[in-house]
């Protein structure tokens, strides 16, 4: 009997062997639900390493066992399993998936399910971006992700917008933290990387983002590349080539109505009128026609990649060569990367990987943009129309002596810029300080440029010693080296802006190293419905850097191209210098416990301790616990099935989020540095003696900024095409790191920081998106719209702070932080209307018969008088609005039609205010724009244009008021494009999978009341939103493209 | 095969163990290029490095809240009647111009400087006061003679913090935060017991006499004279009198131990070549050596106010020129003109004191640049000379004239008034009078309250004290009455604006918050 056991068990055994060995060979097509055939989706036999892919017919060939599963999966569609069962033909139809419910999304040190993520995170992902040449990740996510609100500082080619989450939630640093690949990058890494190698962007808007600790409370990007996919080698390759020029030039006096304004500035003033006949100048140089220009973009872009489910690989390499439409000769940006990562699982319970970027950037664009200080820009809206860019003949000048060579010129002459025909630039007689001839301004940039190169990446490895168990150790470090390299040869350009010293040669080298270690371990299990996933990490990073610069005086050469550091120069001519930064530490230790019922039930909860060396000793560690929760109400029994409501979810989450980037390192201790000096004895025995001791007063307490966010959220599909996201929030950020100048009776030179500031941030924001395919018509719609309130709500024992600079105005800070008010408020007068009469003026009193406004004249603007005692003064002013738009929304159009498509993206913000600084109020003989002829004068009163003024003593046009102010409003049509896709069997012909041409233009309108040249206005001098002296444009670009895909 | 991968967990696990156990020192970082608060004043180098930055409010001659001028001399000397602001115009330094119209608000005028600047250095004599207790190395002799600087230098500022604002904030250790908005002002006599405290405590360890190689640190002579004219200004007139008499010893005659004597010529006790003479009993050390220039605003320690006072758009063999400001007052040149002790003669300090520009300018055959409100006379005995200027950087800002803010001849003087005005020995206040006569070869006179006064504006003008002086004796309202002093306010000057906001202080009578 046991023999018979035996001999029959060793049969079946054997029986089950043969099975297993017996392979068949089963062939397919993969169609989509329209029965449209399906190139490139992958298929596998489940459980082991064997795949293809369907070619371009969708037709697959694969040897399989014949009771083995076949695997088939494809970016979009929904994979599916299906048993072989001996069969020779499979055929398959996938479910598209576009709604996404199915797709993996990232989170923090891990993914997610999308149907089962409980906090509001908005995506933006590769197929998103496909069809946008996006030159920065950063400007991608402009107008794509609800409540996420991206503001150009400048269109110079490379400048880097500034980034707002669910508005400004900190005084002093309000930007989002960048996680690439699992890696935080603080300063600026993301910059390096190819938007083409982007996978995709998460965006954790709520809790969700408490993982992220002591730096999550402005929001969390996080930002994922590309890697191999299983099946044949893949290659694309993207070229554009685009012409870039300025979308919109700005009206400004021409030479005969400069001297007609200037005159009627003085007759209202009545002091000498500076012009005779203004007529007689006709239209002089239209500077802006000089500096701006066409300038040419090009990029390409080549990726290689492909896999099995043992390893797989990709590469890519760009380049992108960008000119400037600001003086175009002298404004270049060019960038190079590189990518290389591959993935390898060599055992079942092990794998390991890296993931390598490098770039190189080199760029000439050292120009001042939204600046007064000079630069193209600013010269040409302020410099007068009369000078000449090149002077013809220099005895029709007003200032014709500057360009003799006598004796008494000797400080002039031998320094003023020739161009090639040894013509001299114009010298302005009417405009000088910082303002000068901005083409002979460009020569000085001859011989300068930036460079920098960035090598970051990571290793990693990870064990699956049990089934659902996941231990990984990562190392990732980024070390960036960038500098620059100038020239300053001797020039004069006016009275002030000159160098008939020496000549210098500069050059500036920085290092900086930031390594990070995380260690993770993550235990998923389902037992029966239930769902469990439990993360426990740990994570330490440093950051350190460098700067080496050095200056050499007086090098015995006439042009920037003879400059070198070479020439032996005496000692005293060799100006080094070098810092070091310091150095940033952190220690962290995370968890996450992510459970759910049936996908029904659904639950997470993070909890992330981190420990930093920018806290104070009483607060070394700050602990951070978010929790969120969800309910899928369309699994439940009672919901009623099939009706319009395919997916309802609802979410809601509450988390505690740190900001540590607003501290900066030793804030909290009083650092004691050289102090003072003296000099004790006399004579050849004087000796100067150094002080030290505390600058600052001790704050050992001093800790993050603290952000208490709750969210709740309902995520829809609809009538199967349809999707929705809406969220509500309400952000209440207290702890904001204020710097408070002590009363100097403390007798300490530097500010106490304090952890006392609040602002609170409530909103909602609507993601809605729609697709649908008929027959050979496929539509693509998505659109969102987010409205946030911002409210700044305690700034402890400071009344307000002021913000922003205006050179030469009557309030130099324009822009307030008051309880109660916006962050960053314009804060200046009403403007009532103007004043027709000296009557008018004259009965303007308070109660007491003050006059209200004893220096207006007619023609001046009227001003509110809010505290009802005359004369008008500074508490007289009024919060005027927010820098920051509450409003902001976004439009995607996309349609396919056979071989045709057609994408358009537009967006815009709207309830914000801007002010153009353009004009030098200190330089009363700056060039006007064309309003001013529209001014206030006893013959054109019907006008809100003041009178013009030289003295202005009203202050219509030197202080903040109302009249001063502007919508920021716009609407923007960003992007549109039109393709076609060269036809299949051509394709299968030149034996590629894909070649798409295309032609777009971006930028191409925009509808705004706002007068200048660029409603997006960040940054600049003031270093603050809504302040326009001369921003750089946004460029207008045509281009042409091609994708091709081997 | 289970147990290989138990085995790779428990390395892969331990190994994260080693790190996270090294964690705690992995975040407390120290500062690069800098001292942590709790790491320095370890040595005797360091501690005498805290000394120094106690030191150094002494000579701020700009910055403060404003960032503008405020020598010691220059805005007391304008305030009072012996000088008017001058400079280039109306709003040229427009605190001093306020101060000498008499025309301050809390927001404008030279508190902006005087105020923060002596805050400046009480905070600093009270770090370093706090951390010699426990410097390693330092010896417990040094330790107590670094204390004692530091309580002469607090009882310095604190005096004239008290002389120019009266109700100020005591404070005498290092400020918490939780203290900062919340500093009362103490009564005058607590300011001033805390003065005479710091002082009696100093002189015993101060030494007598220095090394050439340390002039400019503290002497014991330096603390005794402060606190004789705090005593005056007390109006403790007997306490004065004996405090000063350590001092001058016998009228005319070199101090035992201290060796204090009269010089012989006055011009010499203002030669820059001369410093740390023996008419010095307190002298403010300024250099010449270290090649300033404008960017390092904030820390010059060569003399601005040099160039300050020389006339504008001039320079000649003699006279360097410079901004014109602090110009004589007629007044003033009448009081040497027609002395107060009769006669005709124009009193032999005239010529040290003041330079007529316009007849030297005539002499020359050259012009100046007039200043505003010019008179044509020039405060001369810090003037800038020609052969002063620095050969290495801006030779303006690096002038090596020093400031004597107590001489031998000043305490002469005050010893002589507290006598009168306390009842004392009128022989000796004679002679101390006239030993300062005699040594500018002028006839003895009696001592009487007026004649020392009048000797006080001859023998010390332009030096700083005639404004202190004034407002002292009650005779501002009088003599400052052509400048629209106001009595009953501009005895003193207003707390600044700046330190009113969130703070418990009060502002001084008369001026608005």
């Amino acid at each position: 009997m046991r023999k018979t056991i035996t001999i029959l068990f060793i049969f079946l055994l054997s029986g089950i062997s043969v099975a297993l060995a017996q392979n068949i060979t089963v062939k397919g097509t993969v169609v989509d639900k329209t029965g449209a055939s399906l190139p490139g989706v992958t298929v596998t036999v489940k459980s082991t390493t064997i795949g293809t892919v369907t070619d371009a017919n969708g037709h697959y060939s694969i040897s399989v066992p014949s009771n083995g599963t076949l695997r088939f999966t494809f970016i979009g569609y929904t994979a599916q399993d299906v048993n072989v069962n001996s069969q020779a033909i499979v055929n398959v139809s996938l479910e598209d998936n576009t709604m996404g419910l199915n797709e993996v999304v990232v989170i923090g040190y891990g993914t997610q399910k999308k149907a089962t993520v409980t906090g509001a995170i908005s995506g933006v992902s590769a197929a998103d971006l496909k069809d946008q040449p996006n030159l920065r990740l950063d400007d991608a996510l402009e107008g794509h992700a609800a409540g996420v609100t991206v503001t150009q500082s400048s269109g110079a080619p490379g400048s880097s917008p500034n980034v707002l989450i669910r508005g400004e939630g900190s005084l002093s640093n309000s930007t989002p933290l960048y996680v690439v690949d699992g890696q935080v990058w603080d300063n600026g890494g993301y910059d390096g990387i190819n938007p083409n190698d982007i996978e995709s962007m998460q965006v954790l808007k709520d809790a969700s983002a408490a993982i992220y600790g002591s730096r999550a409370s402005n929001g969390v990007i996080l930002i994922t590349t590309k890697k191999g996919a299983i099946g044949t080698p893949k290659v694309t390759y993207n070229f554009y080539y685009g012409i870039q020029s300025v979308a919109k030039k700005i009206g400004l006096a021409d030479a005969s109505q400069y001297a007609q304004l200037s005159d009627e500035a003085a007759a209202n003033d009545g002091t000498t009128q500076p012009f005779t006949n203004p007529s007689q100048y006709g239209t002089g140089t239209n500077w802006q026609n000089q500096i701006f220009g066409n300038a040419p973009i090009m990029q390409q872009n080549l990726a290689v990649s492909g896999g099995t489910d043992k390893s797989n690989y990709f590469t890519s390499v760009s380049y992108l060569n960008q000119g400037g439409i600001v003086t175009p000769q002298y404004s270049d940006y060019k960038k190079a990367t590189i990518r290389i990562n591959t993935n390898s699982k060599p055992k079942k319970w092990f794998s390991y990987g890296e993931n390598f970027n490098y770039t190189y950037i080199q760029s000439t664009t050292n120009f001042n943009t939204n600046s007064v200080f000079g630069g193209p820009l600013s010269d040409a809206l302020n410099l007068d129309p009369l000078t000449p860019v090149v002077v013809n003949n220099v005895a029709s000048q007003p200032n014709a002596a500057i360009y003799e060579n006598t004796p008494g010129n000797a400080s002039i002459y031998p320094y003023l810029l020739k161009n090639s025909q040894g013509q001299f630039y114009g010298v302005s007689n009417y405009v000088a300080n910082e303002i000068t001839n901005p083409i002979a301004a460009e020569q000085l940039q001859n011989g300068n440029y930036n460079w920098s190169h960035n090598l970051f990446g990571d290793v990693f490895a990870q064990i699956t010693p049990i089934e659902g168990l996941a231990i990984k150790t990562e190392i990732a470090a980024k070390q960036s080296f960038y500098g620059s390299d100038s020239f300053t040869p001797l020039y004069y350009l006016n009275t002030n802006t000159k160098n008939t010293g020496t000549n210098n040669q500069y050059v500036q080298f920085n290092r900086g190293l930031e390594w990070n270690w995380d260690n993770t371990a993550t235990y998923t299990r389902q037992l029966g419905k239930h769902n469990f996933s439990i993360l426990l990490g740990q994570s330490a990073e440093e950051e350190s850097g460098n700067l080496v610069q050095d200056t050499n005086y007086g090098e015995p050469i006439s042009s920037y191209k003879q400059a070198s550091f070479d020439f032996t120069l005496p000692q005293t001519s060799e100006y080094g210098y070098a810092n070091e930064t310091q150095d940033v530490t952190h220690a962290s230790l995370f968890s996450r416990l992510t459970y759910n019922y049936d996908e029904k039930y659904l639950l997470d909860a993070t909890l992330r301790r981190d420990g930093s060396s920018r806290f104070g000793s009483d607060n070394v560690y700050g602990t951070f616990p978010g929790v969120s929760a969800g309910w899928v109400i369309t699994k439940e029994d009672f919901f009623p099935k099939n009706t319009f409501v395919d997916n309802l979810k609802l979410r809601a989450s509450y988390g505690v989020l740190g900001n540590e980037e607003a501290l900066s390192p030793f804030l909290y201790s009083p650092i004691v540095g050289p102090l003072g000096s003296y000099v004790f004895g006399t004579g050849a025995n004087q000796v100067l003696n150094t002080g030290y001791g505390p600058n600052s007063l001790p704050n050992p307490t001093l800790q993050w900024e603290r952000d208490k966010q709750t969210d709740i959220g309902l995520d829809a599909v609809l009538f199967h095409d349809f999707t929705a996201t809406i969220d509500v929030y309400d952000k209440v950020s207290d702890k904001l790191l204020l710097d408070v100048p002590p009363p100097s009776y403390a007798g300490v030179s530097g500010n106490a920081y304090e952890n006392a500031g609040g602002i609170t941030n409530k909103g909602i924001e609507l993601q809605l998106g729609y697709n649908k395919q008929v027959g050979q018509f496929k539509l693509n719609l998505s659109g969102n719209i987010s409205y946030n309130n911002n409210k700044v709500t305690s700034l402890a024992q400071l009344p307000y702070i002021n913000v922003g600079s205006w050179q030469g105005a009557t309030y130099s800070q324009i822009e307030r932080d008051a309880v109660g008010q916006p962050y960053d408020a314009f804060y200046g007068y009403k403007v009532l209307g103007i004043f027709q009469s000296q009557a008018q003026v004259n009965a303007y009193k308070d109660k007491s018969g003050n006059l209200i406004q004893p220096n207006a004249k007619p023609g001046d603007y009227i001003y509110a008088d809010p505290t009802g005692t005359g004369p008008i003064g500074p508490s007289d002013r009024e919060f005027l609005g927010s820098i920051v738009p509450p409003w902001n929304y976004g439009f995607n159009f996309g349609v396919n039609y056979k071989q045709w498509d057609l994408a358009a993206f537009a967006q815009g913000v709207w309830g914000n205010k801007l002010l153009q600084e353009y004009r030098r109020l200190d330089i009363s003989s700056a060039n006007y724009p064309t309003s001013a002829l529209n001014a206030w004068t006893p013959t054109n009163t019907n006008t809100n244009v003041p009178r013009l003024s030289n003295l202005d003593p009203n202050g219509n046009y030197n202080t903040i008021s109302s009249g001063l102010l502007q919508s920021g409003a716009y609407f923007r049509l960003k992007s549109l494009q039109i393709g076609y896709t060269l036809p299949k069997d051509l394709m299968t012909k030149l034996d590629m999978s894909r070649v798409h041409v295309y032609v777009s233009g971006d930028n191409l309108f925009t509808i705004t009341k706002y007068n200048g040249y660029d409603p997006e206005v960040w940054g600049g001098n003031n270093n603050t939103g809504g302040v326009d002296q001369g921003v750089y444009p946004t460029a207008r670009t045509f281009r042409v493209g091609v994708d091709v895909t081997l | 095969m289970k147990k290989r991968y138990i085995t790779y967990t428990a390395v892969f696990l331990m190994g994260i163990g080693v790190f996270t156990s090294c964690k705690k020192s992995f975040l407390e970082l120290q500062p690069k290029g800098e001292f942590a608060e709790s790491n320095y004043y370890a040595n005797p180098a360091e501690a005498f490095a805290g000394l120094v930055s106690a030191y150094d409010p002494l000579l701020t001659e700009t910055g403060g809240i404003d960032q503008t001028y405020t020598d010691v001399r220059g805005p007391l000397n304008c305030a009072s009647d012996d000088c008017y602001a001058g400079g280039g115009g109306s709003s040229d330094t427009p605190d001093w111009q306020l101060w000498n119209d008499y025309q301050l608000s809390s927001s404008s005028g030279p508190q902006n400087g005087y105020w923060p600047i002596n805050f400046l250095g009480v905070s600093r004599c009270n770090t370093i006061l706090s951390k010699l207790t426990s410097v390693p190395g330092l010896s417990a002799a040094t330790a107590t003679e670094y204390a004692a600087e530091a309580m002469f230098l607090r009882a310095h500022y604190y005096f004239d913090l008290e002389r120019l604002f009266k109700n100020v904030p005591l404070i005498t250790a290092p400020i918490t935060p939780a203290q900062i908005y919340n500093e009362p002002q103490a009564t005058p006599a607590a300011v001033y017991a805390q003065i005479e405290t710091d002082l009696k405590t100093a002189i015993p360890s101060l030494p007598i006499t220095i090394p050439t190689t340390e002039d400019g640190r503290i002497t014991q002579g330096a603390a005794i004279a402060l606190l004789g004219k705090v005593y005056l200004y007390e109006q403790k007139y007997t306490q004065s009198a004996q405090e000063f008499a350590i001092i001058n010893g016998t009228p005319g005659g070199t101090t035992p131990q201290y060796g204090y004597a009269l010089l012989s010529s006055y011009e010499a006790v203002f030669d820059p070549n001369n410093k740390f003479n023996s008419e010095s009993v307190f002298e403010i050390n300024f250099t010449n050596s270290q090649s300033y220039s404008w960017s390092n605003w904030d820390a010059f320690k060569g003399s601005v106010y040099s160039e300050q006072v020389g006339p504008r758009n001039w320079s000649d063999a003699t006279y360097a020129g410079g901004w014109g400001q602090d110009i004589v007052t007629t007044q003033l040149v009448a009081a040497f003109k027609t002395p107060y002790y009769g006669g005709t003669t124009v009193d032999p300090r005239y010529g040290v004191t003041i330079l007529n520009m316009d007849s030297l300018a005539v002499v020359e055959n050259t012009t100046y640049q007039a200043s505003y409100q010019n008179t044509g006379f020039f405060a001369k005995k810090y003037m800038g000379l020609t052969k002063d200027l620095s050969s290495t950087g801006t030779n303006i800002l690096n002038f090596p004239n020093d400031y004597i803010e107590i001489r031998l001849a000043d305490t002469y003087l005050m010893e002589a008034e507290a006598l009168v005005q306390g009842g004392g020995d009128v022989t000796r206040a004679a002679a101390l009078i006239n030993a300062v006569r005699a040594r500018v070869g002028l006839a003895p006179v009696s001592a009487t309250l007026a004649n020392i006064k009048a000797e006080r504006r001859l023998e010390l003008a332009t030096e700083g004290h005639r404004w202190y002086d004034l407002v002292r004796w009650g005779d501002a309202p009088t003599a400052l009455q052509f400048k629209g002093f106001t009595a009953g306010k501009n005895e003193l000057l207003p707390i600044p604006l700046n330190d009113l906001a969130a703070t418990k202080l009060v502002q001084n009578p008369g001026y608005s918050k």
